[in-house]
């Protein structure tokens, strides 16, 4: 079921990429830094908090977009006790702008946790909602992000529940300087099923999103 | 001998006339004209003389142009003369005379003593006609209406616009004329102005070298102003084109509305996608953040203050606009000055001072 929502997303923006003929693109890139903070309840918790770089890019050409990212970085355990984590991730979304203010997106959302016992991969397949539009003038853009995953595949002893996550900030731009700064607070949490013996698994991963980008228009 | 071949000649003629309709009046006065030329060369000057007066008769009656009568005029006052009657023939010259003042016999046809006469009497009689253009548009300005004057003989004329009653209305020559004379009318009043009547005379007086006034000839003007249509007035710049020159309380509220509810959003994120007991510190940070942004917003689009990007774009406009009437203001301006007179020539006519 979560797999045919997948499928309908993409063939709605094929379908929209038939409008996009000889239009101009418009590519966008940003760099922030995520002051990444990642809370897992299970049978062996981590709590752990530290900087991570994240790449954006973007390219869209009249309603269709297409936006990839990647963040890594690592997580210092809270206290003395427990190695650091580092940690990978990466989207791919395909979006398609509903109206002027909404876009709605889906693709991969891939993490991946790096442990003394080998490395945790999750897989989600999202599909995203995202409003923007300008509140103060035309300088300050805000932004509100939800995304719910239709589907995941994850190599943890706990089965795959649900997972879901959010996003909302602003994007300044003075005049017509092609520069802007954004900031923004990003949340994800994923719930896995207990294992026969064992706790359900809570995953929240959080973060404060600092960047720049530059927007060619 | 001659008596009876002139009642004859008169009895075929009466026949003659009697015998065509009326209709045909142009072709008898032909037939007239020509028997009469062929009397005088046969000279049979009597008869020449009646053919040709009753000739001239017919032509005046029907309004015929003035070339048309000078044949039989010359053909007449030359019979005249060799009838013995030289008061009749320089009477009939002078009347040719003061038909076409450039009239001049062909010397090949009259003797010297008919041109000679002639000429005398063109030297004495002191007249002259107008030539103008039936129907003509002028623009107002110096030799704008070309007068020709043509006299007979050297004279001393006076020429002038006057209004209908015989006021005056513009002198514009009084002097001597040799030949011919043309004299200009800029198409304006003596104030120098566009004429404001619809009617003027153009009177030419001609005087002798004494000082008596000879004759005049007066041609009716009808005149009539043309102005080009002004340009329309430029309309002002719609309501809807001006950008609104202060802030309205839609953007401040906007600017509240939105730091408001974005702040919230953050805040509230953590409990709507389910997260637990995650850090509130750098959420509220970024929060505090967005709503200092949107007071912010609200204090700089706060209601009433001037939008000076709006007032310079609407300031723009509205030069623009004045450019344009002042461009029209001008152009308007300049047709209403192009003013153009429409001349339209009537029927010359010339009067004869009474004999003391």
């Amino acid at each position: 079921m979560r797999l045919r929502l997948v499928g309908l997303a993409l063939v709605a923006a094929v379908l929209a990429a038939g409008e996009a003929r000889a239009q101009t693109l418009r590519p966008t890139l940003s760099g922030s830094v995520v002051t990444t903070r990642v809370r897992s309840q299970s049978t062996s918790p981590f709590i752990g908090a530290g900087p991570a770089f994240l790449g954006q890019g973007a390219l869209a050409i009249r309603r269709l977009k297409l936006t990839v990212s990647y963040l890594q970085g690592t997580l210092d355990p809270d206290g003395a006790l427990g190695a650091s984590r580092p940690l990978v991730e990466g989207t791919v979304l395909l979006g398609v702008r509903a109206l002027d203010w909404l876009t709605l997106e889906t693709g991969p959302h891939a993490r991946a946790y790096t442990l003394t016992g080998g490395t945790e991969r999750w897989l989600f397949w999202e599909l995203r909602a995202c409003a923007a539009t300008a509140f103060v003038g035309s300088t300050v853009r805000g932004y509100a992000e939800l995304w719910r995953v239709v589907a995941a595949n994850v190599n943890v002893p706990e089965s795959f529940d649900h997972a879901q996550g959010g996003e909302a900030g602003m994007i300044l731009r003075l005049g017509r300087s092609p520069l802007d700064a954004r900031v923004g607070y990003r949340i994800d949490h994923a719930v896995l099923h207990a294992v026969p013996g064992g706790g359900k698994r809570l995953e929240t991963v959080d973060g404060v999103v600092i960047g720049v980008g530059v927007n060619w228009r | 001998m001659r008596g009876w071949r002139l009642v004859a000649w008169l009895c075929l003629v009466v026949w003659a006339l009697g015998a065509v309709p009326s209709s045909a009046s142009a072709q008898s006065s032909d037939s007239l004209f020509v028997t009469g030329v062929r009397a005088y060369k046969n000279l049979e000057f009597d008869l020449a003389a009646w053919l040709l007066r009753r000739h001239l008769a017919q032509l005046t009656a029907s309004g015929a142009p003035p070339a048309a009568r000078a044949q039989g005029l010359v053909y007449l006052g030359a019979a005249e003369l060799f009838r013995g009657r030289r008061d009749s023939a320089v009477a009939v010259f002078r009347r040719l005379v003061m038909l076409d003042p450039r009239y001049h016999p062909d010397r090949l046809v009259f003797p010297p003593e008919v041109t000679s006469l002639f000429d005398g009497v063109r030297l004495q009689t002191k007249t002259v006609t107008v030539d103008v253009p039936r129907d003509t548009t002028i623009a107002p300005g110096p030799g704008a209406f070309g007068i020709w004057v043509i006299a007979s003989s050297f004279q001393t004329v006076e020429v002038t616009l006057r209004y209908e009653d015989g006021a005056p209305f513009r002198p514009l020559y009084s002097g001597p004329i040799g030949d011919s004379l043309k004299v200009p009318w800029d198409g304006l009043d003596a104030a120098g102005a566009p004429p404001p009547v619809n009617r003027v005379l153009l009177r030419v007086a001609s005087r002798t070298a004494t000082g008596d006034l000879a004759g005049i000839v007066q041609v009716p003007l009808d005149l009539r102003l043309s102005r080009p249509d002004t340009l329309p007035w430029p309309a002002p710049p719609a309501d809807s084109q001006f950008l609104p020159e202060r802030a309205n309380t839609g953007t401040a509220r906007r600017a509240l509305l939105g730091g408001v509810v974005l702040s919230s959003a953050v805040a509230a994120l953590p409990a709507l996608v389910g997260g637990t007991d995650v850090s509130s510190g750098p959420r509220i940070a970024v929060a505090g953040t967005i709503g200092l942004a949107g007071l912010l917003g609200y204090v700089l689009h706060r209601p009433g203050r001037p939008l000076a990007a709006n007032v310079r774009a609407n300031q723009t406009l509205r030069d623009a606009w004045q450019r344009r009437v002042e461009t029209a203001t001008a152009e308007n301006a300049r047709r209403r000055r192009d003013v153009r007179v429409v001349v339209r020539a009537g029927q010359a006519t010339a009067l004869q001072p009474r004999g003391p």
